[in-house]
């Protein structure tokens, strides 16, 4: 089988699933100003929420990461990948699960966990797929050509093993009869927290730690502060779960010993953006700027430093009193998976797209293009959900206000939202024409060789 | 900087990264309802056993998502506690066992619309079945005295669901809460009513 495939199958197949997940996404922010659009069962906010959830961190985001790695592993290791049928075979397997549990979310068929919707037998699926995908990584890793291993290779062996752990906690053990009440929130917040933290951070890091060198031909600013960002972070992550019921019904020193891990979050972010920083810091001036890819790649780890800022602070009892239960939150979930991971998966597909193909990125200029409307779109994105979370959560405060009152107040954040989330959608247009047409299109200079040859 | 030799292992790196993680996913997922039984065990609480009915109320609830709007815990906050109380009373913050008798929780974590962890028998279930089918225009007997503002409401419509089933759910909705009895009258007699 022709090196390769299952990374172009992957990378393919997540583009388009962005596309499904950022019209969920509008739907849904259309739905918050006229709820009255489509109100059918199988059309309803609850439900175009869980998709647009699960679509975009299994179909999108965790397939363009595990396509970029499939194409970075063997590039790293100087080997090929160890089985590309295998990975061919997971790709499709992979793919007709997620059709599958999109569609048991659209009737309803869903588990009662927050970004693990679909259902058991789906689940049972994805772990089969998750086992394919971790043979094809320590394949690989066993027969590299190069003595040590590098950092990208730490973080996506790490998230390989804690995945696992957190996936199977989440979705399966969950669903046992004797798991219930607290007991059972406890675990899915250790999923949900974990499902951010030891699926995508990883990969998005692994994927950033090879990308950035390599974009801007310029090593890594300091191996000592790989290390540390990735033996802190594969401790206190894992601890932070219950930072989503600080308040609630749940154990007063469970919920502070997930605060004080998560502000120790800080120590492994802040070396490893660091680490981004100097590198670019130290990169000839010319590589900084040229195309979409430095660009998208500095933007994101830019989102990623806010993301692990309000990560921390959110945490603390008296911030966590206004912020918790509102828009607030959404906008922090959003900077992490849209700002942060996805900004870095598209950095990595316009980097291997052209490499799989043979051939120069179709468009520079739109690429460009594609970075401006989005991050220019996406700012005012996140910061007025943060905006109309604060508000919501000081109108809250006084008793005086009733529910919909504090809705009422909201109006305008929410045409807003709709309005800029339109713009990420634009640039996502222009992103999917320009992959495509490096994957599939005609070029004007080959059509004027062509043309020549005639 | 000389490379440590970890670096040269799959066995020992891979090993080295599950162990350290292990550490924090031991005492975060299985230790805490070893420490504190409420987890699981009501202890000396009177804790709700639901009815057939309500367990297909708690199915529709879950297959329809209410949870991503509507949170079911009152925190351990004044403002919380004020604002989902009842006729001046405050609602009594949310404890881990009365949780104990529900396979899946709706703690939630987004409050689109209020929270209901002690919305049970705070409205006639004729009120829950004119809310289920048109949350903006409830006719006249449910006419809401902050008029205007109760169409700022962006509550999807549930008029989809059969009779039988806005029975069943609303018949879950009224149990919220009941597990403390903290509507009494002055005299201290427990004033739920819930099958009104």
């Amino acid at each position: 089988m022709k090196q390769d495939t299952a990374a172009k199958t992957m990378i393919i197949s997540s583009v388009l699933f962005f596309g499904l997940a950022l019209t969920l996404g509008l739907l849904t922010a259309l739905k918050f100003i006229a709820p009255t659009v489509g109100e059918i069962e199988y059309l309803s906010l609850p439900r175009m929420r869980m998709l647009h959830t699960n679509v975009n961190l299994y179909a999108w985001l965790l397939q363009a990461n595990m396509g970029i790695l499939f194409w970075i592993l063997p590039r790293i290791l100087h080997t090929k990948l160890f089985s590309e049928k295998l990975g061919v075979a997971m790709a499709v397997l992979y793919n007709l699960t997620l059709l599958g549990g999109a569609v048991c979310i659209v009737l309803g068929k869903v588990q009662n966990v927050e970004y693990g919707e679909l259902p058991l037998v789906i689940d049972i699926l994805i772990v089969i797929c998750w086992v394919m995908f971790a043979v094809n990584v320590f394949g690989t890793v066993a027969i590299r050509k190069v003595k040590y291993l590098y950092v990208s290779v730490w973080y996506t062996l790490g998230a390989v093993i804690w995945t696992t752990f957190v996936y199977i906690t989440g979705n399966i053990i969950t669903a046992l009869p004797m798991v219930t009440g607290i007991n059972q929130a406890n675990l899915s917040w250790f999923f949900v927290h974990n499902a951010v933290g030891l699926i995508f951070t990883p990969m998005g890091v692994a994927m950033a730690y090879y990308l950035i060198p390599k974009q801007l031909n310029t090593p890594i600013y300091s191996h000592k502060l790989s290390m540390i960002g990735f033996w802190v972070i594969s401790f206190v992550y894992v601890w932070t779960g219950a930072h989503h019921m600080i308040h609630g019904p749940i154990s007063h020193w469970l919920q502070t010993v997930a605060i004080i891990f998560s502000f120790s979050l800080i120590i492994p972010v802040i070396a490893v953006i660091t680490n981004f920083f100097g590198t670019f810091a130290t990169a000839p001036r010319s590589t900084r700027m040229d195309g979409p890819i430095p660009k998208l790649l500095m933007m994101g780890t830019i989102y990623y430093i806010f993301t692990c800022l309000q990560g921390p602070f959110q945490a603390i009892r008296a911030v966590n009193e206004i912020t918790s239960k509102t828009d607030w939150v959404v906008g922090h979930a959003h900077m992490a998976l849209f700002g942060a991971f996805s900004f870095y998966a598209m950095a990595g597909i316009y980097y291997i797209a052209p490499k799989l193909t043979g051939r120069e990125l179709y468009s520079k200029k739109m690429g460009d293009l594609h970075f401006w409307i989005m991050t220019l779109s996406s700012i005012p994105f996140f910061a007025v959900l943060w905006i109309s979370g604060v508000i919501q959560g000081f109108a809250w405060l006084n008793p005086e206000n009733t529910f919909v009152q504090t809705l009422a107040a909201l109006k305008h954040a929410h045409v807003m939202r709709l309005v800029t989330g339109g713009g990420i959608f634009a640039a996502y247009v222009l992103f999917l024409y320009n992959v495509l047409q490096t994957f599939f299109g005609k070029y004007a200079d080959e059509a004027d060789a062509e043309t020549i040859s005639e | 900087m000389k490379k440590p030799d970890i670096e040269k292992s799959l066995i020992l790196t891979a090993l080295g990264a599950f162990l350290i993680f292990a550490v924090g996913a031991v005492m975060t997922t299985i230790v805490p309802p070893m420490v504190d039984k409420s987890f699981w065990d009501a202890g000396e609480h009177d804790v709700h056993e639901y009815t057939e009915q309500e367990l297909r109320g708690i199915a529709i609830y879950k297959s329809q998502g209410c949870v991503y709007c509507h949170t079911q815990q009152v925190r351990k906050l004044a403002s919380d506690q004020r604002r989902y109380g009842w006729r001046l009373v405050e609602a009594p913050a949310s404890e881990s066992w009365e949780y104990v008798n529900d396979k899946d929780h709706f703690l939630g974590t987004k409050r689109t619309g209020p929270d209901l962890a002690r919305v049970g028998g705070k409205y006639s279930s004729e009120w829950h079945w004119a809310h289920f089918k048109d949350p903006r225009n409830m006719g006249e007997k449910f006419e809401s005295p902050n008029g205007a503002y109760q169409s700022a409401s962006i509550m999807p419509s549930f008029k989809y669901l059969s009779d039988d089933e806005i029975k069943d759910l609303t018949a879950y909705i009224q149990t919220l809460g009941r597990n403390k009895n903290w509507r009494k009258d002055a005299d201290g007699n427990p004033l739920n009513d819930y099958e009104q």
